[in-house]
């Protein structure tokens, strides 16, 4: 319907030219040359131009349910609420990975080890956003640590980058070098992370981990997909995942 | 028929491509008979229902599972879940209703007309392949719900090919892939019923060429004699054409919006169950007069032959119409006879619905006896005795005449 | 010729509509299923919608009469926001149920309370239980009843309040069978479910037979048609477009063609 309408009108504009706009109709195959006064062509203009301008309106609205067929829907949505994580038994120095909205979401138990690892100056002036200025993670984890306890980091463990899950890699590791104190490296492209899960420069990922809303529902429990109470911030409002 | 344009992208296309001459040759500059009549308006409408099942359905196909254990939960998925799958599935599962009546119109209207008669036999088989087709598509489609309809009603079709002898049994088995009707049978049924709409779209593309070879019949049924006789195409037709998609939809909407269950089977809400056939098993309607000719016949494999013949029929119409004239209009017993075959059409389709017994039964034989007596006695004797009424001698006279006629009834 | 023809198509049509159209002699049972009455529904017609107060009403009939008996696998419990209930109450509503999850870390299933985002939970763990517990007879699933009989809320309603009448003469009725002229062929394995008073209605409603067995008709609809509002106010909508639309190209035609003998 649609193309045909445009198509309709280039022809007949190309055929506008010099001579008059009829002169298409009036030179192919129509037997009986169709006269039409000024206003007449005026009147036909306007009711072709309204019915094309409804059609395409009325296409265009009726292709809304066709994409919206796509997203998530209503059964996946309710199925994305948050979720209770015992942490307890994470012994310092391992994480675990449990899955939240179908996404891996690390729970990564550092050591006081660990925790110096974040603020040695090797470490910092490597990063590309050592602060968390760019919005990965709420503002109650907008910290040195990226964290609500420092104890416990809580990320969404899907490299920026194109979206594989990076390696929890011991400091020391042979392939990574000596100056490697410890982070998450992702094995697809290359990139490199510290134990806050903040992006090293000079790889392709651009962002840090994103940090999902979570709180403490007591010391041992861990919820995932909450905001602590007086935070109503959206995950949503993250640059990337 | 090159395009005139000074447009350097246009020209550029053109001359690799050349699309735009193309276009223009068959949807804007191609000369269609001027006195086409609102009955014409079925055969774009068909094209418009081919469109809007096959994105319907790949869109459907995006939420179903076809597994005999998801299926029924995934249609239920759809009608409550998915964003607007509702309304997607009704378009669908209406839509194949609104598909036939369509093609039925534009099919009655042929037969009418003589749009068979030479020189458009290919054109017309090309119509019968495409409903052959549409049967196909619209019975596998039926079964994907899974339903107790669904279930049964293909557990009955499928074993029509038992009737025939020796290798019916083998020839079943080979189409359930085991012992009935199951799981494996809903999964070769979905690739059919999602490959058979692309198979129509190539038939439906032959089905323009060979329109386009002669251009379309006409209420007159008289040959296009020169440029005075016709028309382009745009903006003609495809105002026209538009008009009638638009009151069209107002139809189809009703259904989808206002009474989508009038359309669907109770029994098919409820899912398949292999141990238990519903009390009252029918085809969906477009179906049904030809239930209603296998029914009629006590014996099988005659019944499932008959069955077969009553829409092969069609592909010896050219030949079983004996009458060098093509319209109904200059026909006067052929016309009798045309409507009395439009109604036994009908009641062969209420005798379907009807349990098979009683006089249902009775009239049920004498309305399918009457249909092949159409095809097979009266198309040829009537074409040999009948004498027409006289025909204009070309399309712009029989303008001119009525043109005067009305001038006449009006002076007086 | 002519006349001999029209003749014989009057006659044709005479006999075949008068031989089409006479009743089918019934079977040889005394038993003749009625139809259920046409009831008034708010959801009748083009313009009709559920009534919010019926359907809450009509899911508390379901909640403490149906669901001992019958399941509903195809709802979930975050659904009945189309009630009106809040999130609050759904998740209320929810946890008065217990549902098997699992496999937890030893590779165990455990029971949880119900949450929003699950299914209704059923009566009976599958349908063998469900028929072994009734005779043999599995009570259906209610989730598509609506849908899944012909005459929908109108069957329910007269299947619920069909109960205590007379069987004809010469019927058998065994014991576990109960008579409904409305139930085909007579004798449903169901006993009365509804009586007067058999729920306190939360919001003060006399609980008659007639309004219990309406509202959960009305209930039933909803839960075989949940998009029946959205349908209807979208379907208004698209109504008026298209009768714009169909006017506008009406006269476009007309104008096309204005000029051209036809």
């Amino acid at each position: 319907m649609l193309p045909l309408w445009l198509a309709g009108k280039v022809f007949r504009a190309q055929a506008r030219g010099p001579s008059k706009r009829i002169d298409l109709l009036s030179s192919t195959v129509s037997g009986t040359p169709p006269a039409h006064p000024e206003g007449e062509i005026k009147r036909r203009d306007f009711l072709f131009l309204a019915a094309g301008a409804l059609t395409v309106v009325g296409a265009a609205t009726a292709a809304w349910p066709f994409i919206d067929q796509m997203n998530p829907d209503k059964q996946t949505i309710a199925l994305g609420v948050p979720i209770d994580v015992d942490v307890s038994g994470i012994e310092a120095g391992q994480q675990i990975i449990v899955a939240w909205r179908d996404r891996p979401v690390f729970i990564l138990h550092r050591t006081p080890e660990n925790l110096k690892t974040l603020k040695e100056p090797q470490v910092v002036n490597d990063l590309r956003d050592p602060d968390s200025k760019q919005m990965q993670q709420p503002p109650y984890a907008a910290n040195w640590h990226r964290s609500i306890n420092p104890d416990y980091l809580v990320v969404v463990g899907i490299c920026t980058h194109l979206g594989c899950i990076p390696h929890l890699t011991k400091a020391g590791a042979a392939e990574l070098g000596a100056s490697w104190q410890g982070g998450y490296f992702c094995p697809c492209h290359g990139s490199k992370y510290d134990l806050s899960a903040r992006v090293f420069e000079g790889v392709p990922a651009p962002l840090n981990l994103p940090v999902p809303p979570y709180h403490f529902v007591d010391p041992k429990t861990v919820r995932i997909g909450a905001n602590p109470k007086g935070s109503n911030w959206s995950f949503n409002a993250i640059e990337q995942i | 028929m090159a395009v005139e344009t000074n447009n350097k992208l246009v020209k550029w296309i053109e001359y690799r491509l050349p699309v735009f001459s193309f276009y223009r040759h068959f949807l804007v500059e191609y000369p269609a008979p001027k006195n086409l009549s609102y009955w014409w308006n079925f055969g774009s409408l068909a094209g418009f229902m081919l469109v809007v099942q096959i994105v319907t359905g790949i869109v459907l196909a995006m939420h179903y599972s076809p597994s005999a254990t998801l299926a029924f939960s995934s249609v239920q998925g759809i009608m409550r879940d998915v964003n607007y799958g509702w309304l997607l599935r009704y378009i669908h599962a209406t839509g194949a209703s609104m598909f036939f009546m369509v093609v039925y119109i534009h099919l009655f209207r042929g037969l009418y007309y003589g749009s068979y008669k030479r020189p458009r036999e290919i054109l017309w088989f090309m119509g019968v392949i495409i409903l052959l087709l549409m049967m196909a598509t619209a019975f596998f489609g039926y079964t994907l719900p899974w339903g107790q309809m669904s279930f049964w009603g293909a557990t009955v079709i499928t074993s029509l090919f038992s009737a025939i002898p020796v290798v019916g049994h083998a020839i079943t088995s080979w189409l359930w892939g085991g012992y009935a009707i199951g799981a494996p049978t809903l999964n070769r049924f979905y690739a059919l019923h999602y490959l058979l709409p692309f198979v129509i779209v190539a038939a439906v593309a032959l089905h323009l060429w060979a329109l386009h070879q002669h251009g379309s019949n006409n209420p007159l049924g008289i040959d296009v004699k020169g440029p005075q006789d016709t028309l382009p195409f745009h903006p003609y037709y495809t105002v026209k054409d538009l008009f009638g998609i638009t009151i069209f939809l107002i139809f189809f909407c009703y259904w989808i919006f206002f009474d989508p269950g009038a359309l669907l089977n109770p029994d098919n809400s409820i899912m398949a169950n292999a141990l238990n056939t519903p009390p009252h098993i029918e085809p969906e309607w477009y179906f049904l007069p030809f239930y209603a000719i296998l029914r009629s016949v006590p014996n099988k494999l005659i019944g499932v032959m008959l069955l077969g013949l009553s829409v092969c029929v069609l592909f010896l119409l050219p030949w079983l119409d004996t009458s060098p004239v093509r319209s109904g209009k200059f026909r006067p017993i052929f016309k009798q006879f045309f409507w009395i075959f439009v109604i036994d059409c009908v009641i062969l389709g209420y005798i379907g619905h009807l349990p098979p017994i009683g006089p249902a039964k009775f009239y049920g034989r004498i309305a399918a006896i009457y249909y092949f007596l159409f095809f097979f006695v009266i198309l040829p004797f009537v074409g040999w005795f009948e004498r027409p009424k006289p025909m204009p001698e070309s399309i712009s006279q029989a303008v001119l005449d009525k043109k005067a006629k009305r001038a006449g009834t009006e002076k007086a | 010729m002519e006349r001999v023809m029209r003749k014989f198509l009057v006659a044709a049509v005479v006999l075949l509509t008068l031989g089409v159209v006479r009743p089918v002699p019934a079977a040889a049972a005394a038993f003749v299923q009625k139809s259920p009455p046409d009831l008034s529904w708010s959801f009748d017609g083009p313009f009709g919608t559920y009534n919010q107060a019926a359907l809450q009403r009509g899911f508390q009939v379901y909640k403490e009469v149906c669901a001992s008996c019958h399941s509903m696998d195809y709802l979930h419990y975050g659904d009945l926001s189309a009630l009106g209930y809040s999130k609050a109450e759904i998740k209320a509503i929810a946890s008065g149920y217990t549902v098997t999850a699992g496999p937890n870390k030893e590779g165990k299933m455990y029971k949880r309370p119900a949450r929003p985002s699950d299914a209704f939970v059923a009566p009976f763990p599958n349908e063998e239980a469900a028929a072994a517990t009734f005779n043999g007879v599995a009570p259906p699933d209610l989730s598509l009843m609506a849908a899944a009989r012909d005459g929908g809320p109108n069957y329910i309603y007269a299947i619920l309040t069909g109960f205590n009448q007379k069987p004809p003469k010469g019927m058998f009725v065994p014991t576990g069978r109960y008579y409904n002229p409305y139930f085909p062929g007579g004798r449903i394995a169901m006993p009365p479910p509804l009586t007067a008073n058999r729920v306190h209605y939360a919001d003060g409603t006399k609980a008659t037979l007639d309004q219990e067995a309406r509202d959960v008709a009305t209930f039933l609809m909803w839960a075989s048609h949940p998009h029946l509002d959205q349908r209807h106010q979208l379907g208004v909508k698209v109504m008026i477009f298209l009768f714009i639309l169909a006017i506008v190209f009406f006269f476009a035609k007309r104008r096309a063609w204005k000029d051209v003998e036809h």
